[in-house]
């Protein structure tokens, strides 16, 4: 019951935006746990090496494919940017910050893949913990249309 | 908003078990293996929290919304979550039996094995995860486009 009153021409980009968005929530999961693991066995190269391509193969793309559709969402609903709900600017202030936070992330997990550094691992958990949390307050914000 | 909340806790921890599976396919050693099939063990509580909360709350939502029980996009989605819980818990089987063999190979000497490496390759075993994916893939579809509604 994503959205129960809509035009069908919105299907597809609604569609393809909460797609993204959820694979970017399970990619970022994914990496959380990987890193929660490398915490407890800093030696193990292979944690950060996973870490670095979920990232840029899983979140990366899926950060592309929820953002793009988002603007497509928008044009759609023929908003100007002028008195725009609440829930719309929380989902664009998260989407704005997080590709800072993503791509930093992903610049942090690859200096731990090639450096081994165990304190480089525990930020990437540290950043991919705070952008979990930030896209659930975008899903709870965007879904309940706070305003 | 908790239906939503809960869509996103089958379909993300979902694509975080596969992220992993997939890891634990291209691992070298089987402790490596074994380690990312064992993480994603910590994701099924998550599916299973998710799973429920859009079962529960969604047919909640079509009683209060005024839809029919009998809508085909209605039946589509409780046939599709049923395919997904049973096939994604056949799959799971499937990892399992991976992890132990796994865990077992890496207790002694960490050298992988032909057997494992059939395991972890076995096309109907991985089917089985990939298509729990894809129902529940097409339940979002079916949630999106309402076809019969």
């Amino acid at each position: 019951m994503i959205a129960a009153i809509r035009p069908h021409a919105w299907d597809l980009p609604l569609f393809l935006h909460v797609f993204g968005a959820m694979v970017l929530v399970g990619a970022v999961l994914a990496v959380l746990l990987l890193t929660v693991a490398a915490w407890r066995q800093p030696n193990l190269r292979i944690l950060a090496r996973s870490s670095f391509w979920t990232l840029l193969v899983a979140a990366v793309p899926a950060y592309v494919v929820m953002r793009g559709a988002a603007q497509w969402v928008y044009s759609k609903e023929g908003f100007s940017g002028n008195n725009d709900p609440t829930w719309i600017g929380i989902g664009f202030m998260v989407a704005d910050t997080g590709l800072l936070l993503l791509l930093l992330t992903t610049g942090v997990a690859y200096w731990w893949m090639r450096s081994g550094k165990a304190v480089a691992g525990r930020i990437v958990a540290g950043l991919s913990c705070v952008y979990l949390v930030l896209l659930a307050v975008a899903w709870l914000a965007m879904s309940g249309k706070w305003s | 908003m908790f239906h939503v909340t809960g869509a996103f806790l089958f379909i993300g921890a979902s694509v975080t078990a596969a992220v992993l599976n997939t890891l634990a396919l291209r691992a070298e050693l089987p402790s490596e293996t074994a380690l990312h099939l064992r993480l994603i063990r910590l994701t099924l509580p998550l599916i299973g929290i998710g799973m429920f909360l859009t079962l529960v709350l969604g047919l909640w939502l079509v009683h209060t919304d005024g839809y029919s029980y009998g809508s085909f996009w209605v039946v589509a989605a409780l046939v599709l979550w049923v395919v997904s819980g049973a096939l994604g818990g056949l799959g799971g089987r499937h990892q399992e039996k991976a992890r132990e063999l796994a865990e077992r190979l890496a207790a002694a000497g960490d050298a992988s094995s032909d057997e494992l490496r059939a395991l972890l390759r076995d096309p109907k075993g991985n089917a089985l995860s990939w298509l729990a994916g894809l129902a529940a893939l097409l339940i979002l579809i079916d949630m999106i486009w309402k076809p019969g509604a």
